[in-house]
């Protein structure tokens, strides 16, 4: 298929397809509305299904029954909107179903403002939902990247029987780059009897499926949390991925930058290297697992001094970074929100004074 | 060849077709001839990338940039500022209107009907064949029956805008100017002009376009890319 042009948002909905998923369920909210208006057109035309709900509260139920049906299925919302959405990803974390989230995140807190953030790092490494649960995070730093990583996420989220999610801040979404797909996946979860409930016909286990999060035996609650803690950790040593940018070179601060931020800055490290400054940076793909062993490699570079965390954001993913360098060198955030957007120029002003 | 266009222009489209980024270089392009230009920011549908945020480089140029009030210009809401009905009520020079994407984006001028009645009016439809839904000529005209419909207005042109941004070649220039010909063909319209990047003009084939062509300097760009200076 030869390059098109296309808006991430609208290259999010078309992954989703490509990746065999038919069920999409969403409430439009800016700046991610675009996937909903592109999927409106295309659904039909594929046999699949679109339906707006009457909130995102809703809509996080209607992807809970039909991933408890065994169907594919995935919404997009920006913050506001994965709020109301939190309670029906911890239910779905709980039941143990696979299901796919994309934030195109907007500034907050609150309704906050329609421009690019990456404000909700905390929520979706940490916070997504009440209880021990905890979800997949990938986040792309390009169009062509969303595309990949939407269709990755369907089979990791069937392969781990949990919520995954793909974190764009609202350009990711919004901005216009050259894309191609890949060929159409299996449009079907292989390992559904395990957990849907679509009746014992079809199915070659015998083992009676129930889909619920409610464990009132302690004993089965805790059981329960610990399959999940078991899943979690098999994230953290299978799932990481990380791009890591000019680190064989002899440098003196080490950069830690997710998304389209991180850009912004390869754009200043290429500058200061011109210039004669080496700077290394370090891009988690994954935020949940967070690539914690690559940052602490990376910061024992011996002519390392410094480690800045540039974040579109007053400061959250340098909490993770803090604790990979456990201390060894000093760690420092610098960022901007609101729909701000640090520029090459400032980030060099401040890796140049830090690093000194 | 370049284009040469005044009195009241509005550009429309489909949704991520390059409207803004070919209303802006127009705009600066027919200011560079001495026409005195004013460019107004119809899209009521975009919430990025859009004429507002090229206004610093637009006013500094002389381009005058008709934008909602400050206080909601980075708000997702419809606003039709009512200075838009007195550029049309006075269109000296060239009065551009960029409009939103889609019939959704062009329904805005159905409002504006009463301002434009029995004025002469160029409508010119941006069709980029390298974006999802315009990469047919069926399906360009198929958009330019939807957005006809919700305008309330006649399509009078056709504008080819071929690219995938940064990885367009000349060859997608040429094969995007057959298709936008033939697209303008089957629609009885004129293909009124083409855009390249300055870029690509300096080595692509002039002889075999029969249309103007107008000159793109990139100026919606992300926040690790830098804009061409506009204005010559």
């Amino acid at each position: 298929m030869p390059k098109v042009l296309m808006k991430g948002n609208e290259a999010i909905g078309e992954a989703a397809i490509r990746a065999g998923c038919l069920n999409y369920f969403a409430y439009p909210i800016t700046p991610q509305s675009e996937v909903a208006e592109y999927l409106v057109r295309r659904m039909p035309e594929v046999g699949g299904v679109f339906l707006q709900g009457e909130s995102e509260v809703a809509v996080g139920y209607m992807l809970f029954g039909a991933a408890g049906a065994g169907a594919r299925v995935f919404t997009t919302s920006s913050s506001p909107g994965i709020s109301l959405m939190s309670e029906a990803i911890s239910y779905i974390a709980g039941a143990q179903c696979p299901a796919v989230f994309v934030n195109i995140v907007r500034g907050g807190p609150g309704l906050g403002g329609i421009l690019p953030s990456q404000g909700d790092y905390f929520q979706a490494t940490k916070g997504i939902g009440h209880g021990d649960c905890r979800m997949l995070v990938m986040a792309p730093a390009s169009v062509q990247e969303a595309v990949e990583m939407v269709m990755k996420a369907f089979p990791l989220a069937e392969k781990y029987r949990n919520p995954v999610m793909v974190l764009g801040d609202g350009l990711i979404g919004q901005m216009m780059e050259p894309v191609e797909f890949p060929d159409h996946l299996k449009s079907e979860p292989t390992n559904k009897d395990a957990w849907s409930t679509n009746g014992m016909d079809h199915r070659n286990s015998k083992k009676r499926n129930i889909v619920k999060s409610l464990f009132l035996d302690p004993a089965l609650l805790n059981d329960n949390n610990l399959q999940l803690k078991a899943k979690y950790d098999q994230m953290r040593s299978d799932e990481v991925m990380f791009e890591a940018y000019n680190t064989d070179s002899e440098y003196k601060g080490l950069v830690v930058s997710f998304g389209t931020m991180s850009r912004v800055c390869r754009t200043a490290i290429d500058l200061m290297k011109a210039d004669g400054i080496e700077i290394a940076m370090i891009r988690p793909k994954t935020l949940f697992p967070f690539p914690e062993k690559a940052v602490a490699d990376a910061s024992k570079k011996p002519t390392c001094t410094h480690i800045i965390s540039v974040e579109m954001n007053m400061g959250q993913m340098v909490e993770d970074v803090d604790l990979s360098v456990k201390g060894h060198l000093p760690v420092s955030w610098y960022g901007k929100c609101g729909g701000e957007i640090p520029t090459p120029e400032e980030i060099i002003d401040v890796v140049k004074s830090r690093i000194a | 060849m370049e284009p040469e266009l005044t009195g009241i222009v509005i550009v429309v489209g489909a949704y991520g077709s390059g409207k803004t980024e070919v209303s802006i270089n127009l705009a600066a392009h027919m200011h560079s001839l001495g026409t005195a230009v004013r460019l107004a920011d119809l899209d009521l549908v975009n919430p990025y990338f859009r004429t507002r945020d090229a206004r610093n480089t637009l006013e500094h140029l002389g381009i005058e940039v008709i934008l909602p009030p400050a206080s909601y210009m980075y708000a997702d809401l419809p606003i039709l500022t009512p200075k838009v009905s007195g550029l049309l009520r006075n269109p000296a020079g060239l009065a551009l209107l960029d409009v939103g994407g889609d019939d959704v984006g062009a329904t805005v001028l159905a409002a504006l009907a009463d301002s434009l009645k029995g004025k002469q009016v160029e409508v010119l439809m941006v069709v980029n064949p390298n974006r999802p839904h315009t990469d047919t000529i069926k399906g360009c005209l198929k958009m330019r029956n939807e957005i006809e419909d919700k305008a309330k207005l006649s399509i009078t042109g056709i504008v080819g805008n071929a690219n995938v941004m940064a990885e367009t070649t000349t060859k997608d220039i040429l094969e995007g100017y057959d298709f936008c010909r033939k697209v303008a063909g089957n629609g009885k319209l004129p293909l009124v002009f083409i855009t390249a990047t300055t870029e690509l003009l300096t080595r692509l084939d002039k002889k075999a376009i029969q249309c103007p062509i107008l000159s793109i300097r990139r100026q919606l760009t992300t926040p690790w890319e830098e804009a061409e200076p506009l204005g010559r």
